[in-house]
């Protein structure tokens, strides 16, 4: 059965794309659905969907960061209102977009498309990926978090994002392993994946942000298992199975 | 003319067109034109035609003298029609038949001691009596054609302008599209799904549309009118964000009637919400507030956003809001923005005050 996720910011279009979807697509399974580009991802991560629907401005993560994090493990169709410059470059035929509101017979033939790209034999989209690249730098962006707080007791510790080694979440907190010990801070590791370096950090799990500065080694368990080792500690992280390919030798 | 008007108009009886004359406006625009070479060949063909007809039917010893009365007759009815093009009207028309009288019953006088032959003067009579009439009923339907042409180029023309001067608003009211069909798609879904939430949002999105299109018609605007339009935007926004957007309008009385250039405001808080509520995950809040004091009056929006970005520049339309604040305001008004320290951003303007009253 093929899955779906669902992602606006809004309900109404959010609602008005599902019950298009159902109508069209009665087959389609949607296994989660999002109103912001942090959940959105997240979701991702948990349900790994066959296909992903994707407003494009989304709090937190646009749509098209959430694309470009998807990195081609799932076609993308972006929503979108009428007016989003990003149009212009999916016109060039690389994306399937919906304008909305979402007109019935404009979805069959985005779904057309998707069923051919479902297909085993879909043709590569590094093309897709380089375009998706080049859109989120002309993405007006925030500067990256420098500092974290985390209470701990009676005091407020600041910790410089630079020298933390990982982030691990940990039922509602994250922890936050850094050089000079750890804490917990209050933001979802989900959200604070959208404040941070992308250069510095990344994500190798769904729970785990890591600071590739500190990463010694990572470890092919067997098919399918991969785990990463630091440098000077002794515990190791997990990578989950889409971030495998961040690592893959050279 | 009212057509349904059950009593009878008697003085539409013999001229059946407009009650008040063209003004001298409406002539420049509509009637500046001569006629068409094509009316003038067809009315000549016409006149010649009748005047051959005429002059095989006179008795022969007359034909010189018909012949220059049938001249004079055409030369004299050209003349009236064309004061009956350049303005087709009622008086002129009147005018026009009085004369035409007045040279008939001359004419007739002339006849009655010039031609002697009983037999002779009565045939000549005859036709001068049928061209006689013949030519103030063209002129008649000259008259009423002219007129009906006219009205209708005027008519033309106003629609015309209407239409033109519609899309110079809804242009310059920059309403965006992005605001018109994210607000459109949860309207169609909330009408499809017959949720209750579709009639509010649709008799707010009228009110800001309604109350937009007008903003941008003057060069000044009381502070007052845009905050209905303000107040639409911010419940259409609501409707769609839900609970992210909470809001507050806190405008002192005394600040209302302030005249600020228009669409300042709306850009404010469209720039709040834009920059300030949506890229926040949980939402956040705005506050709008006016005050009056010492002649000069503050309008600020507030919201609790992320802030300024590190490196941010202003971009084209603060510069925008800054150049027409000047223009309003002189030296005296300017605009501020900055990032409040309990977090997001505050947007200031402020000019001398000036009301509608005294303007």
């Amino acid at each position: 059965m093929t899955t779906a996720l669902v992602a606006d910011d809004e309900e109404a279009p959010r609602e008005q794309l599902l019950a298009a979807l159902r109508q069209a697509w009665p087959e389609l399974q949607i296994v989660a659905t999002a109103d912001n580009g942090v959940d959105a991802w997240d979701a991702f991560l948990e349900h790994e969907p066959d296909l992903c629907f994707l407003d494009i401005r989304m709090p937190g993560l646009s749509g098209i960061d959430v694309a470009r994090r998807i990195g081609g493990k799932a076609p993308v169709v972006f929503a979108t209102a009428y007016g989003d410059h990003a149009l212009a470059a999916f016109d060039a035929g690389a994306v399937d977009y919906l304008l909305k509101p979402v007109e019935a017979e404009r979805l069959a033939q985005a779904i057309e498309r998707l069923r051919a790209r479902l297909q085993p034999a879909a043709p590569s989209n590094g093309e897709l990926q380089a375009l998706l690249e080049r859109l989120a730098t002309t993405q007006a962006r925030r500067a990256p978090l420098s500092v974290l707080q985390a209470s701990v007791g009676r005091e407020v510790r600041l910790i410089r994002c630079d020298e933390v080694i990982y982030f691990e979440s940990d039922a509602r907190y994250t922890r936050v392993v850094h050089e000079g010990g750890d804490a917990l801070i209050r933001t979802p590791l989900k959200e604070l994946l959208a404040q941070l370096d992308e250069q510095l950090f990344w994500q190798v799990h769904r729970s785990v942000i890591v600071n590739h500065r500190h990463v010694a080694a990572a470890v092919r368990v067997d098919e399918g298992h991969m785990h990463l080792t630091l440098r000077g500690r002794p515990e190791t992280l997990p990578v989950s199975r889409h971030f495998q390919g961040l690592f893959k030798g050279q | 003319m009212n057509l349904a008007s059950k009593s009878i108009d008697w003085s539409q009886l013999w001229y059946p067109g407009r009650k008040t004359p063209f003004t001298r406006e409406e002539l420049a625009l509509a009637g500046g034109d001569s006629p068409s070479p094509t009316l003038i060949a067809v009315a000549s063909v016409n006149i010649a035609f009748i005047a051959f007809v005429v002059l095989l039917l006179a008795p022969p010893a007359q034909t010189g003298r018909l012949t220059g009365m049938l001249v004079g007759l055409t030369v004299a009815a050209s003349a009236l029609a064309a004061r009956l093009w350049v303005n087709p009207w009622r008086k002129p028309l009147l005018r026009a038949m009085l004369g035409l009288a007045l040279v008939m019953a001359v004419m007739a006088g002339l006849l009655r001691y010039r031609i002697p032959a009983q037999s002779e003067r009565q045939a000549v009579s005859m036709i001068l009596a049928a061209c006689g009439a013949l030519v103030p009923m063209l002129l008649w339907f000259l008259t009423l054609w002219r007129a009906h042409q006219l009205e209708a180029r005027l008519r033309e023309h106003n629609e015309r302008t209407k239409a033109i001067e519609m899309a110079r608003r809804l242009a310059t009211a920059q309403v965006e599209p992005h605001f018109l069909f994210n607000t459109l798609a949860s309207l169609q879904h909330w009408v499809q799904t017959k949720d209750d939430r579709a009639a509010p949002l649709l008799a707010a999105l009228t009110g800001y549309l309604r109350a937009t299109l007008p903003l941008f018609d003057r060069p000044l605007l009381a502070a007052g009118t845009e905050l209905q339009a303000v107040r639409h935007y911010l419940q259409v926004m609501q409707a769609r964000l839900g609970s992210r957007l909470a809001w507050q309008i806190d405008v002192e009385p005394a600040a209302e009637p302030a005249l600020l250039p228009p669409g300042l405001l709306l850009t404010l808080v469209e720039n709040a919400i834009e920059h300030g509520v949506e890229p926040q995950l949980r939402g956040g809040h705005i506050t709008l507030t006016g005050r009056m004091a010492d002649g000069v009056v503050r309008f600020a929006v507030s919201d609790d956003g992320a802030g300024l970005a590190a490196g941010w520049r202003q971009g084209t339309g603060l510069a925008n809001i800054r150049e027409r604040l000047a223009l309003a305001g002189g030296a005296a008004a300017g605009f501020t923005l900055n990032a409040r320290p309990e977090g997001g951003c505050r947007a200031e303007i402020h000019l001398p005050y000036r009301a509608e009253a005294t303007t």
